[in-house]
């Protein structure tokens, strides 16, 4: 049984169709990337996975549980986390405070250390609020905070956007180390050569629809697919 | 919510009232009111019109409106008693002049904030009103003790001369009175300033981005329910004698709120039958039940339980329940709901090239040399994030420029400072030679520069036409008029325009039905309609084609192309296809500055694009 | 008359006045700051915890159980009030809930009035408190005092609960980005029902511990509404400090005012509320974003 099962998800932003019968699925362990133009639907997969936007029909089946009716808690209790594009850290609260909250329904959550040996960048400034927090440290945290939980699977929505090359660097081989670690990702990313080097297997996501599924190896080798998708 | 005025059509609605008014003193004291409670049902819901207008039209919630009651009541009591004047009428009238006044003032200060600011703001002044009138004023008010001696009005009429005390002909005095004011307020609803006052209620934001300056409006609203609070205070003074200082507490304003919300929001004659309801259960159940003071509490019930399921009141029930009545007699053939991509309408429209879009605006003067839009070093940062870093764009007369760009890029943002939403934090727009950095989005709309939304702003409670109508409006009209009586069928062209540009986007056949019916292909339609009745001649459109499928895109290009003939359009879009079919030349952005600009295909060539779209370098 | 022992006798009233409105502010502001709403039943929730203590005391004679009375009577109101009515509300416009709570405001006065009648109720202060102190040029009356130091002891401990602890972490992250915790495996509906219990609690308190300065009647809850509402706009809408702060200064400004003349004290706390408005509209310490 795959880890997570997508069949015939549909998902509307107010009146807009934005999702039309997505079929995906993700096994354990792996990276799974989702490539494709701005707009066409990707954000809205992960946010439809995490409960944050309804889906109005399909189903996603998490580990067996259906997951598409649940709120957003439920979700993150049954092992789901999501990464926001825009980060949405707690500016009002410092580095810490940020880790604890998001480890506090968690019951096998990372201790502080652990985390702060993954990100050392992070235990410099943990008594730093969210605010007073570059881009990067900001992309750290976001991401630190969903790990504290221990999640079965996490969720990527573009990670490594807007961030200086060396952040991105840093960054990518921290992804790296957690797939290697055995932890399922599910990475929605612009950068094709970030994604291409961390996914196993691609979807393809164009004007909401699933145009193509295949191992990133076959995409490297075959970039006619990439422009015959994303036209640029 | 559908207003009443749908269901009741011309003057039928007058007429029944008349009709009510007239039958009423025959059947009303057979169950129970006493001609008192009947004027005092009549002084209410008179104060309740002005309410209604200011509140289930516009939707501004005061809990003031005690404070305009009472200073209506006690300048007219004033002047009928401690300064001698003879004529009622005439006490009245200027009794009226000074809660508008008293209205202007105050709605200067309440109306800089708006929703739950400006509730509080109200309740303040409700308080500070009767503060006033209890202490410092007392002199002038009769503090606690308020004003006794209050006469009734004397008519003459040549033949006969008719003094009005109490009882029976008070209350033809004061149903001509609330008859006269009822008959006023539908007058000022059916008038374009009442279309805007339901506009600004539904989406305040796309009013004032269609032209209308909606401070202006909100006050004027404030001013006439001020006027007939005032009114109605002064009618109270003469109906008991006397005029009390009860008139000006915050329990006023609260009763006055409850009985608009039990007898029905936005019907304006919900305010008379609440009242009827309120003062009738108050003599019903501590006379006769001798509940005591119990009743207030039963009310209170009720009102929350109105509030959560029946916004509408009794009135909208009622005209719910003849609504449903009258469609299952109808007999079924309507047309069908729904069906955007695939109604005949839309393949008609695009068979031939379709009516001409309304012009561009007029300049007025001769053709300014020169670029339409020349933008400098134009900048926004939000704390310490550079949303736009010195843009430099200029566009030509006429042309139809593309603008793409990755997420984060900062298209939305440079959008919304050209149509002045959002003030920059360096740098200069000019537009037809006019520097209009700063200037506010109504403002930048009357000039002839619009834009329309990524996310629809529809007026979501009207129907297509009733939207494209306000857009036209302003266009017509320009940002205020004072046009309070005025029939919108007696405005030159307006008809006309709604008629075309409904056309134009192939929204005729279903321009009555409220927006809330369309599907989302006819909703977007209608977006890019709003912005096209205000006749701009540099229009903006934000990501026309979000959320469609490739039919409603096809249809959807071909719409783009017909209306950017004979005005400068701009459009932001990810459908990169379509894009670069459509514009003459194309503008990308990238982390808010300019990457590079130029044709399609040199676009579509161009590195450094591909990069930015497709990733950094990295091994 | 302006002499010394006068004008620090208001001085001091300014403060008592002033604490209690910093305590009932604060439980307004934090249920707007969190949840968006406009408790307008705020002020008939300070009348209950008031009625609440008082029944207490008549059973038991204690002071000390008749405040605990009335503050978590209020307080099971207010989650009550929360579960059942206002998470109805957050998905309908502003003015809705404004109603709604206004309505559940009236019902709660009429309700109190229906079960006690129109008649003031008082309770005696504690005889720890009770009497006048001297303060050397002037003598006070002892309980006044006290609720100072009472009420600075809730103002401490309303402190301490949001940013000490960690339901007001998760109450402060809420505020932001109510989405976000949400996503994090906290049900934020939970947190927004005790965050009103809390908010109507601090009422409820208040309403208790001012009886024995001033007896109670079902309408008590209307002024002190609107001296609160004032105290919100000139501290800032969602501040806690700003609640404080506000509070304060209302407080001094109602006392010392009347000393001129009773009757103007209420205009001027509008008249700076006015000029807040113009010069600063977010209030003191507020912060741009909510309404």
């Amino acid at each position: 049984m795959s880890l997570i099962e997508v069949k015939a998800l549909n998902s509307y932003y107010g009146d807009s169709h934005i999702l039309f019968d997505i079929d995906m699925h993700v096994e354990r362990n792996e990276v799974v990337a989702l490539i494709g133009r701005n707009g066409a639907g990707k954000t809205t997969t992960l946010k439809s996975l995490m409960g944050i936007v309804r889906p109005s029909a399909g189903s996603v089946k998490f580990d067996g549980l259906e997951l598409v009716g649940l709120p957003s808690h439920a979700i993150a209790r049954a092992g789901m986390q999501l990464v926001h594009e825009e980060r949405r850290i707690f500016g009002s609260l410092n580095v810490e405070q940020n880790l604890v909250l998001a480890g506090l329904t968690a019951p096998n959550r990372w201790p502080l250390d652990r985390v702060y040996e993954m990100f050392p960048r992070l235990k410099e400034r943990r008594d730093s609020r969210g605010t007073d927090l570059s881009g990067g440290e900001q992309q750290m945290l976001a991401i630190a905070r969903a790990l504290v939980r221990d999640p079965k699977v996490v969720l990527l929505d573009e990670p490594f956007e807007g961030l200086a090359p060396v952040i991105v660097r840093d960054l990518v081989g921290a992804c790296r180390d957690l797939a290697a670690a055995g932890q399922t990702i599910v990475l929605v990313e612009q950068n094709l050569a970030a994604t291409l080097a961390l996914a196993q297997r691609v979807y393809i996501v164009n004007n909401g629809h699933v145009v193509h599924e295949g191992p990133s190896r076959e995409l490297k080798e075959q970039p006619k697919l990439l422009e015959r998708y994303l036209g640029v | 919510m559908i207003e009443a005025r749908r269901g009741i059509r011309g003057l039928a609605f007058e007429g029944w009232t008349a009709l009510a008014l007239v039958v009423a003193p025959f059947v009303l004291p057979k169950i129970g009111f006493v001609p008192d409670t009947m004027n005092r049902v009549l002084v209410f819901g008179l104060f309740g019109v002005g309410f209604d207008l200011l509140f289930g039209f516009a939707g501004l919630l005061s809990f003031g409106q005690s404070a305009f009651f009472g200073t209506g009541g006690f300048v007219a009591a004033y002047l009928l008693t401690r300064m001698g004047l003879t004529s009622v009428m005439l006490g009245l009238a200027v009794g009226v002049v000074a809660a508008a006044v008293a209205g202007l003032l105050v709605g200067m200060i309440a109306l800089r904030r708006t929703g739950i600011y400006f509730a509080m703001i109200t309740v303040a002044i409700a308080e500070v009103f009767f503060f006033m009138e209890n202490s410092p004023l007392s002199d002038y008010t009769g503090g606690e003790n308020g004003l006794p001696g209050v006469p009734g009005p004397t008519f003459n009429f040549g033949f006969a001369s008719v003094h009005v005390t109490g009882g029976w002909s008070m209350y033809v005095f004061l149903a001509v009175c609330y008859f006269v004011g009822l008959a006023l307020a539908r007058r000022i609803i059916a008038s374009p300033v009442g279309r805007i006052f339901v506009a600004i209620r539904d989406n305040p934001l796309r009013a004032a981005a269609v032209g209308h300056d909606v401070h202006a409006y909100k006050l004027l609203a404030f001013v006439i329910a001020a006027a007939y609070a005032g009114f109605a205070g002064g009618l109270l003074g003469v109906l008991q004698g006397y005029m009390p200082p009860e008139a000006f507490t915050f329990d006023t304003s609260g009763q006055l709120i409850m009985q608009t919300v039990i007898g029905g929001l936005g019907t304006l004659i919900g305010p008379l039958v609440g009242a009827a309801v309120w003062l009738y259960l108050r003599d019903f159940l501590q006379g006769s039940l001798g509940m005591g003071a119990s009743w207030k509490l039963a009310l209170g019930v009720v009102f929350v339980l109105l509030v959560f399921f029946l916004r509408r009141g009794v009135v909208g029930g009622v005209s719910d329940l003849i609504a449903l009545a009258r469609s299952s007699a109808r007999a079924p053939g309507k047309a069908a709901p729904g069906g955007g991509d695939d109604s005949p309408v839309f393949a008609a429209a695009s068979q031939n090239s379709g009516p001409a879009p309304p012009p561009a605006r007029d300049p007025g003067e001769p053709e300014i040399a020169g670029p339409i839009l020349q933008v400098r070093d134009l900048s926004k940062t939000y704390g310490g994030l550079a949303a736009n870093s010195e843009i430099n764009f200029s566009l030509e007369r006429g042309e139809l420029r593309g603008v793409i760009g990755p997420n984060g890029a900062g298209k939305s943002t440079f959008f919304k400072m050209l149509t002045c939403e959002i003030n920059p934090s360096s740098g200069s727009i000019h537009f037809e030679g006019r520097d209009i950095t700063n200037l506010g989005v109504t403002e930048v709309c009357q000039l002839g520069l619009s834009k329309s939304y990524q996310v629809n702003q529809l007026f979501t409670r009207l129907t297509p036409r009733e939207n494209i109508t306000i857009a036209a409006l302003a266009e017509r009209r320009g940002k205020f008029r004072l046009d309070l009586l005025r029939n919108p069928a007696d405005i030159p062209g307006l008809s006309q325009q709604v008629h075309s540009t409904l056309a134009l986007v192939s929204l005729t056949e279903r321009a009555d039905v409220p927006v809330s019916g369309l599907a989302y292909g006819e909703k977007r339609r209608l977006e890019i309609g709003l912005a096209l009745a205000t006749s701009p001649s540099l229009l903006l459109l934000d990501e026309p084609l979000a959320g469609m499928s490739p039919r409603e895109r096809a249809e959807t290009v071909k719409l783009l192309k017909s209306i950017s003939k004979g005005r400068t359009t701009v459009i932001i879009d990810h459908d990169m296809d379509a894009l670069f079919e459509m514009s003459e030349r194309v503008t990308v952005l990238q982390l808010g500055k300019i990457l590079v600009e130029g044709t399609p295909d040199e676009i579509k060539a161009n590195a450094a694009v591909r990069e930015a779209y497709l990733g950094g370098v990295l091994e | 008359m302006l002499s010394l022992p006068n004008f620090a006798a208001q001085a001091f009233n300014g403060l008592v006045l002033g604490a209690l409105l910093a305590l009932i502010a604060s439980g307004l502001t934090i249920i707007y700051g969190t949840l968006g709403v406009l408790n307008l039943a705020h002020g008939a929730m300070f009348m209950v915890g008031g009625y609440a203590g008082v029944v207490a005391y008549q059973y038991t004679g204690s002071y000390l159980v008749a405040v605990a009375a009335g503050s978590l009577f209020v307080m099971a109101l207010g989650l009550l009030m929360e579960r059942a009515v206002i998470r109805h509300f957050y998905d309908r416009p502003p003015e809705d809930q404004i109603l709604v709570t206004f309505g559940l405001g009236i019902v709660y006065v009429e309700l109190v009035r229906l079960i006690f009648g129109s008649l003031s109720q008082s309770m005696p202060p504690p005889s720890w408190a009770a009497g006048i102190t001297s303060l050397g040029f002037m003598i006070y009356p002892t309980y006044r005092l006290a609720v100072v130091g009472i009420v600075a002891v809730a103002l401490l401990a309303l402190y301490l609960v949001l940013y000490r602890s960690r339901l007001g972490m998760i109450v402060r992250a809420g505020i932001e980005d109510a989405v976000m915790v949400d996503s994090l495996g906290i049900d934020v509906y939970r947190v927004f029902m005790i965050v009103f219990g809390i908010g109507a609690m601090a009422a409820g308190f208040a309403g208790i511990v001012n009886v024995p300065i001033a007896p109670i009647t079902p309408d008590v809850g209307e002024s002190i509404l609107v001296e609160t509402f004032v105290v919100v706009v000139i501290g800032g809408v969602g501040s806690f400090p700003g609640a404080v702060l506000g509070g304060l200064i209302a407080g001094e400004i109602l006392s010392l005012t009347s000393m001129v003349d009773p009757a103007y004290s209420q205009v001027m706390l509008f008249l700076v509320m006015t000029f807040v408005l113009v010069v600063r509209p977010r209030g003191l310490l507020g912060e741009q974003g909510r309404a």
